[in-house]
């Protein structure tokens, strides 16, 4: 039988506060155990929540670049588990009233191209701390400086159809949220987290199938390898006549297996009630509409204007529109005077290899700019440009003068060019006669030797009248 | 009985509570009695659609996020019965453990 | 009299109720009264509880002592920080005099459930004090301090202040900052104030009140004028809703109540007969709110953090439950497994989700009379006097119905206070007044006639 996938992502985003969601704790990361903690993130008795605006705004700025309803009332649950690292008891989140539902995110999908993923809902929740298995035998220590990070859950609907395209939609998601920075996005540091919700039905069944949750996986690769571990798992399965139950699983990168947690039977009763900690959340339209006014333009409709006003390729447009940086350092160069697809080669090669290595450009918008229409005037070879871009930085002086001192102009005066190309087939009689015999390709051999002889400084542009106006005798 | 031994035992176990084995049918009664006693409430009638509803609360004030970190007065070792490192150190987790 | 002198004093009268055997103080010292009393008299300006001794209610975090909330589970826990209201009454020129017994966690109606013992009716040790804030009563009625804090979730301050003899006031819900206050019922809580007189009620509630952005639900109101000395009930509507007098109402309190209404009657008060026609269904809803909340406050409390361990932990599971099952008390325990039993999966609909839908029918009661012209409504504090200790420890639901008048203000978060109101068999009877919400100071200009009209302390005639 044919299996068709069902995949939903959940996807826990940071949101970039300087304080915790529900304290005034800084949420910096990497500092020592239980350092960035207070009495309300350390749950002690008597102490409360006061929920931060910067979250509330982050998170709004998120769903309304996501297309979502930002609801004007919403409110705060508690969601009960026991854990370690659970200071409460209880984490705050968002349950029966989100911030947010509706929306979707367009993404490239490897075997469906463009298509729409619906976004389920968007909610505000308190991160948990983090529980250490393998430091001390027998023992768990918790940190608890994560604990109440600010965090964002993102549920797509379960509309996804392959591994790939599970990929496909977090890279765009990823792509949409460093854009209007709200979160700095980092897998690494933890601040971007994904759970795999994966279910097989029947190709063509309208009833899903009994899915199974891989939980916090750590790259965008991982996620997809596990969906792929975890669709053949299931798929066996159901191929030998069995069922699948429900089950939360962990994802081990280093053997590519799913691996089903031990849970206890109770755990999943989380037992939710609205926190009568935490008035409800009112949003007036008023503060909505500013915090839609003030998103910069998305991703989509500015790769769909970078086609239309500059004339790139599809593809060309996706990459120089990759990062909002990036894409407005492109228009600042085409702004200077460049010529748009030639600046978008350079903004995708050159400028790209320096912005990935320190997240920076080195080279101004203006300076490229310069340096393209250098290229386009002849004044320097496409070779020697991008020696020249090299050298460019803040202190370096302009294009020119860098160009100059490197002795990279081209010699464009014809009495020069006119002296090497005789010299050159004076020294290469054979070979002139064999061009004359209707070889023509050898001129490319002469060019080179032209370009040799005046050691990379003629135009070869204007090397190739003057070898072919004397090679016909003329 | 609306509340049997079985169900006292899944309740303290959702509530991490040790119920000791000969305190249970006492327990289960007294649940019992409770349960009963609060479950008149479902001979009062829902209120109709259009009946006001209790004024809503005034909505929650936020917070600016400024990062005001307050002290804990003591080390960190004074919150916990364990502490190694500066972290909270707990029993392995056991039935809850990923592995 | 310097500040040294009051603590002095302070200092002996609780030794005196510790000799005594109420069990109503647990910790506090002569040194740390004397600590108070130099801070108090260094300070540039007296402020508007100079001097006085205020004890303290041991579910109120303070940062000098510990905060056990009755509870085996805090034993030698000492908060980090101090509740907004000890900070206030502190910066209000008061001394911390000592914090009092409770029931565990404030659950219970007779401070029976301390893990520290039971407390001591003043006048008949063989009764309780009524509860949760016994402790605090007990010290005031015995005139160790002139007015202590308490904390009301159904009745833990105006139940207590009945039975001994004394004023508790609970103001409107969000009037005082909960931070600092260990939480039972969140929506319920409310840091309450004893009294030897309602003056002193009145003086500590509004040193104590007003907003604070740590509490969400606190709200951000300015504090009133003191209530002005009323010498007449003239233009007052007072309401006595019939659903608080019943059949088997305590024939003492009974007549005790039917004597101060005759008394506002000749005072120039219009008193009414109102329906609140969803009392009886106060004591059930109540049952289901705070327990629910309950068990939610008190998942923190796993052993992991602060407090003691109890039982073998061999894994985590063993932790927590040998840590819960043993250091919680029998009625907390209780109060957690119905609490997570109205909210589990299959049964929140039925019992929680209902118990907010009829909560807020109560609530409407009390507005659509409040809407009517009634100014203030009257009511017995309690169905009966103070009841014996062990009477109703077996039953917890008989002990849920020693808070029948009494919660339905909790459920509604209007303010009401109970004051004196005579004795019967020697035992003090407390009356009821409610008002709308935010409306104390009318509340308090009330009880301060009739204090000044009755003898809260003289045989109630039949
Ligand atoms: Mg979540
Ligand atoms: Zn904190």
């Amino acid at each position: 039988m044919s299996w068709e996938m069902v995949i939903g992502l959940e996807v826990h985003l940071q949101l970039g506060t300087r304080s915790k969601m529900f304290c005034g704790c800084p949420t910096t990361f990497g500092n020592p155990p239980n350092t960035n903690v207070c009495p309300v993130c350390l749950g002690l008795p008597g102490t409360l929540p006061v929920p931060n605006e910067s979250a509330v705004r982050l998170g709004t700025r998120a769903a309304l670049a996501l297309g979502c309803t930002v609801h004007r009332r919403s409110r705060f649950a508690r969601k009960h588990y026991f854990y370690p690292d659970l200071p409460k008891g209880y984490q705050i989140t968002q349950y029966d009233r989100p911030l947010a539902t509706g929306g979707a995110v367009v993404i490239d999908s490897p075997e469906r191209g463009a298509i729409e993923i619906p976004i389920d809902r968007l909610h505000l929740e308190e991160d948990a701390g983090k529980s250490l298995h393998d430091r001390l035998p027998g023992k768990t220590l918790v940190d608890l400086n994560r604990a109440g990070v600010p965090l964002a859950e993102i549920v797509s609907a379960p509309v996804l159809r392959s591994p790939a395209e599970a990929r496909a939609y977090l890279t765009a998601l990823k792509q949409l949220l460093t854009w209007i920075e709200v979160s700095e996005c980092s897998m690494e540091k933890g601040s971007l987290r994904v759970d795999a919700n994966i279910s097989l039905r029947p190709l063509g069944a309208a009833r899903l199938g009994t899915r199974t949750e891989i939980k916090n996986l750590n790259s965008f690769s991982n996620v997809e390898r596990a969906l792929v571990a975890e669709s053949a798992r299931q798929q066996a399965i159901l191929d030998g006549g069995g069922a699948v139950t429900q089950v939360s699983l962990t994802f081990n990168a280093d053997t590519g297996q799913v691996r089903a947690m031990r849970e206890k039977e109770a755990s999943r009763d989380y037992r939710y009630f609205p926190d009568p900690d935490l008035p409800p959340l009112l949003l007036d339209e008023a503060w909505v509409a500013a915090c839609r006014a003030e998103l910069p333009e998305l991703p989509a409709a500015r790769r769909a204007r970078l086609i239309s006003e500059f004339g790139l390729s599809p593809y060309d447009a996706g990459v120089v529109n990759g990062e909002r940086r990036v894409a407005d350092y492109f228009e600042a160069v085409v702004g200077a005077g460049a010529d748009p697809k030639t600046a978008a080669n350079w903004v995708s090669g050159e400028a790209m290899i320096g912005f990935n290595a320190t997240g920076t450009f080195a080279v101004s918008a203006a300076q490229l700019a310069q340096l393209i229409g250098m290229v386009r005037d002849g004044v320097v070879s496409h070779q020697a440009a991008r020696q020249v871009y090299a050298e460019l930085g803040p202190a370096a002086g302009e294009p020119r003068q860098v160009a100059e001192r490197l002795g990279l102009l081209q010699i464009r005066d014809t009495v020069a060019l006119e002296r090497w190309v005789t010299e050159v087939l004076g020294a290469h009689p054979a070979e002139v006669e064999r061009f004359r015999g209707g070889e023509t390709k050898l001129l490319g051999f002469f060019t080179g030797q032209v370009m040799k002889r005046s050691q990379g400084q003629a135009d070869p542009q204007r090397i190739q009248p003057i070898l072919v106006a004397k090679l016909r005798g003329e | 009985m609306s509340v049997s031994a079985e169900a006292v035992l899944r309740l303290a176990q959702l509530a991490e509570l040790a119920v000791a084995d000969a305190e249970l049918p006492a327990l289960t009664a007294q649940l019992d009695r409770i349960v009963t006693f609060v479950a008149q409430l479902a001979t009062v009638p829902n209120p109709s659609e259009h009946a006001a509803g209790p004024p809503e609360p005034a909505p929650v004030a936020l917070r600016p996020d400024v990062v005001r970190p307050a002290g804990l007065a003591r080390d960190i070792s004074a919150f916990a019965p364990e502490v190694v490192d500066g972290f909270f150190v707990v029993p392995r987790l056991g039935a809850m453990d990923g592995s | 009299m310097t500040a040294v002198t009051a603590a002095r004093a302070t200092g002996q009268a609780l030794e005196r109720a510790e000799a005594a055997g109420l069990n109503a103080t647990l910790a506090w010292s002569n040194t740390a009264l004397e600590a108070e009393a130099a801070r108090v008299d260094s300070m540039p300006v007296p402020g508007p509880l100079h001097r006085l001794p205020v004890a303290i209610k041991d579910n109120i975090c303070t940062a000098e002592q510990p905060t056990t909330c009755g509870s085996k589970l805090l034993e030698g826990y000492h908060s980090p920080y101090s509740a907004t209201v000890v900070d206030r009454l502190r910066a209000a020129g008061a001394m911390v005099a000592c914090k009092t017994n409770l029931d565990e966690f404030g659950m219970g109606s007779s401070t029976e459930h301390s893990a520290f013992g039971r407390v001591k009716h003043p006048l008949a040790p063989e009764r309780v004090p009524g509860g949760s804030s016994g402790g605090s009563a007990v010290l005031v009625a015995v005139g160790a301090v002139p007015m202590a804090l308490g904390s009301d979730t159904g009745g833990s301050v105006r139940q207590p202040a009945a039975f001994c003899g004394v004023v508790g006031v609970k103001p409107t819900y969000g009037r005082v900052s909960r931070y600092g206050l260990v939480a039972f019922g969140s929506s319920l809580d409310c840091v309450s104030v004893f009294g030897k007189t309602v003056s002193d009620a009145e003086s500590l509630l509004w040193a104590v009140a007003g907003h604070d952005w740590r509490d969400a639900t606190s709200v951000d109101r300015p504090i009133p004028d003191r209530a002005p000395a009323r010498t007449t009930l003239e233009g007052v509507t007072i309401g006595v809703p019939v659903e608080y007098f019943p059949a088997d109402l305590d024939a003492g309190i009974g007549a005790g109540c039917q004597a101060v209404i005759a008394r506002m009657r000749e005072l120039g008060a219009r008193v009414v007969q109102v329906l609140l026609p969803h009392t009886r269904y106060a004591v059930p809803t109540y049952y289901i709110v705070a327990p629910a909340e309950a068990a939610s406050n008190l998942a923190r409390f796993d052993g992991g953090r602060y407090g003691a361990r109890r039982g073998p932990h061999a894994d985590i599971a063993a932790l927590y439950q040998g840590t819960r099952g043993h250091g919680f008390g029998a009625e907390v325990r209780r109060r957690i497994l119905t609490g997570t039993y109205v909210l589990s999966a299959g049964y929140a609909e039925a019992y929680y989700v209902k118990a907010q839908s009829v909560r807020a029918r109560i609530a409407a009661d009390f507005t659509a009379v409040f809407a009517g012209g009634v100014d203030c409504l009257f009511t017995p504090t309690t169905p009966t006097p103070a009841f014996a200790a062990g009477d109703k420890i077996q039953d917890p639901v008989a002990m849920y119905l020693a808070d029948i008048f009494v919660c339905p203000a909790s459920l509604a978060g209007i303010p009401a206070l109970s004051l004196p109101i005579g004795r019967t068999k020697g035992l003090p009877i407390g009356g009821q007044l409610m008002a709308p919400m935010f409306e104390e100071a009318s509340m308090l200009g009330i009880a301060k006639l009739l204090e000044r009209s009755l003898d809260g302390s003289a045989e109630v005639v039949r």
